[in-house]
């Protein structure tokens, strides 16, 4: 039997698996549902970041379930979700969208980080939906973009840029969305670690063996790498504008803490934010961005205070 | 559509490649340039066969006409994922297949062949953009108006109801390309395109076209074509002879 093969899945403090799972249908593509609670309660919906999936709530999940029936989403490409050979935004969007139109009733959805943003316009789309929204430091990246420190911005054209878009098009299959071999577990946290390095190793050992695949050889990442691999037309200074349209209530989270992504400075965010007709603030101390993961019981007790009972 | 077709592969997709005339007009140097018709928005190959035998009689190289995905004899993209720029990506699926080759598109598809012109310059000669379904997209700024969509099917309301693929069967296209009646479409991105491209006719004139139209009829590689079909690929013949 292989390393890989052999690991037993780790345990964490307050961590519980999801008491019901099922593949919703999206547009032909299987989508991943995670529940806990009492069927019959108000839904909450949850939508995880950029790479991460369903199983990072599970800290959060079993204590908004206490009250609600909890629904965290795989997003495609990512966790036990289908892959497909692109991910635009708005599809996304969708998926969100399917998911509460499956429910029985209005939904309040909250959502960390990319899935912050897609909680958002999810909730802009279908505002019959949506009763409140809350986001957990998902307020879109800073106005110079997605860039990474250290590494100069590409500068060439966008003709130039939409060629090589062109290219990796021409390469896209699956195996071209799967991400290299890891030997074993340990790899994966720290190769998290390098990312987001205010994660415990114990809870990223958690986190990641959720996050990947036992293989033959190691371990891979579930996650499509393809889900970041988009091209079209996007300006930073759309974000704040676009919630001009949203009707729901949302109470707009960040941490204390400086992290290496979010969150962003406060003159960028409350000018964003200075859209939102309807809106809350909240920090929680001793968080950076993945609020809900490092502080869970005071992410919950938030929620739990702010969202209402019917 | 009585063409021979093809499939050519576009990552996991196959697209319907359509041979209208599969080598030069007789009399024509036997490497004239191909010509690749682009159809639009919720259209197929088929729009072109009633322009079909004067397109032929216009063009001295082999023509073909592609149904992007979504569209006509090609795939469906699992999980619907539709925009201008994968569209264009359809296109040089087709570069890719037959190497360099002219480009006649409408509506959706004059937006892909716009970007194509421009990212594949030295595979494409030049290109004639025609109106058509999915010319504007959702307009040059974002449209924060909080409507639904009105292209996606709910296929998660009833989980009785039927798949996708069921519902693929209703259908001539998938109504998820309708997400391209609300793209957004900035001045200065079609501008940054345009200017990169080698040869760009634009076969329509007026107040009524799409802010990225008029932008790119202002930059400096496009000139002014006839509006018909047929002579717009006479124009961009004559263009790139």
């Amino acid at each position: 039997m292989s390393a890989a093969l052999s690991t037993s899945e780790p345990s964490y403090p307050g961590a519980v698996a999801p008491e019901r799972t099922r593949a919703l249908d999206s547009f032909g593509l299987p989508i991943r549902l995670s529940e806990w609670g009492d069927p019959a309660a108000p839904p909450v919906v949850l939508c995880h970041g950029m790479f991460d999936h369903g199983r990072g709530f599970d800290t959060l999940a079993p204590l908004l379930a206490e009250r609600f029936r909890v629904i965290a989403i795989d997003a495609r490409g990512h966790g036990e979700s289908g892959w497909c050979d692109a991910y635009p935004w708005h599809v996304d969007v969708l998926d969100v969208v399917n998911v509460l139109r499956s429910l029985d009733r209005p939904a309040r959805v909250v959502g960390h980080s990319r899935g912050g943003g897609l909680a958002t316009d999810a909730a802009i789309r279908a505002p019959e939906l949506v009763r409140q929204l809350a986001n957990l430091d998902g307020f879109g990246p800073p106005p110079d973009g997605f860039g990474i420190p250290g590494v100069p911005r590409d500068a060439r054209s966008l003709p130039e840029r939409f060629a090589d878009f062109l290219d990796d098009r021409r390469r896209s299959t699956r195996t071209h969305g799967a991400s290299r071999v890891y030997a074993s577990l340990d790899d994966l946290v720290e190769r998290r670690r390098a990312q987001n390095p205010r994660l415990t190793r114990e809870w990223l050992r958690y986190f990641v063996f959720h996050a990947a695949r036992p293989m033959a050889r190691g371990w891979v990442w579930k996650a499509d790498l393809r889900a970041a691999r988009g091209f079209g037309p996007w300006k930073p200074e759309w974000v704040g504008p676009g919630w001009r349209a949203l009707r729901s209530p949302m109470l707009a989270v960040i941490g204390s803490e400086p992290d290496t992504w979010g969150p962003l400075p406060e003159s960028i965010l409350g000018d964003r934010l200075a859209n939102v007709a309807q809106l809350e603030r909240a920090t929680v101390a001793g968080a950076g961005h993945f609020i809900h993961m490092e502080q869970p019981r005071a992410t919950a007790d938030l929620l739990l205070s702010w969202l209402d009972r019917s | 559509m009585s063409p021979r077709a093809r499939k050519i592969a576009h990552g996991e997709l196959e697209l319907a490649l359509h041979e209208l005339r599969s080598t030069s007009r007789s009399g024509a140097p036997a490497d004239a340039t191909p010509l690749v018709l682009v159809h639009a928005l919720e259209g197929s190959a088929r729009d072109w066969l009633p322009h079909g035998e004067a397109i032929l009689a216009a063009w001295r190289g082999p023509v073909f006409a592609i149904d992007l995905a979504g569209h006509g004899e090609s795939d469906w993209r699992v999980g619907g994922a539709y925009t201008p720029e994968l569209f264009a990506a359809d296109v040089d699926a087709v570069l890719a297949a037959i190497g360099r080759a002219a480009l006649a598109g409408a509506g959706v598809g004059a937006y892909a062949s716009l970007l194509v012109a421009a990212a594949r310059r030295d595979l494409v000669p030049g290109a004639v953009l025609l109106p058509g379904r999915g010319l504007a997209g959702g307009g040059a700024l974002p449209v924060a108006s909080g409507r639904a969509p009105d292209f996606a099917p709910e296929v998660a309301r009833d989980t009785r109801g039927g798949s996708s693929a069921q519902l693929a069967s209703r259908a001539a296209c998938d109504p998820l390309v309708r997400a391209c009646l609300e793209d957004v479409r900035p001045v200065d991105y079609a501008e940054s395109f345009a200017g990169a491209a080698r040869a760009l006719l634009l076969a329509a004139d007026g107040d009524d076209l799409p802010p990225w139209w008029r932008a790119v009829r202002g930059a400096p590689p496009a000139k002014a074509a006839p509006r018909e079909a047929a002579a717009a690929v006479a124009a961009l013949a004559e263009a790139i002879a």
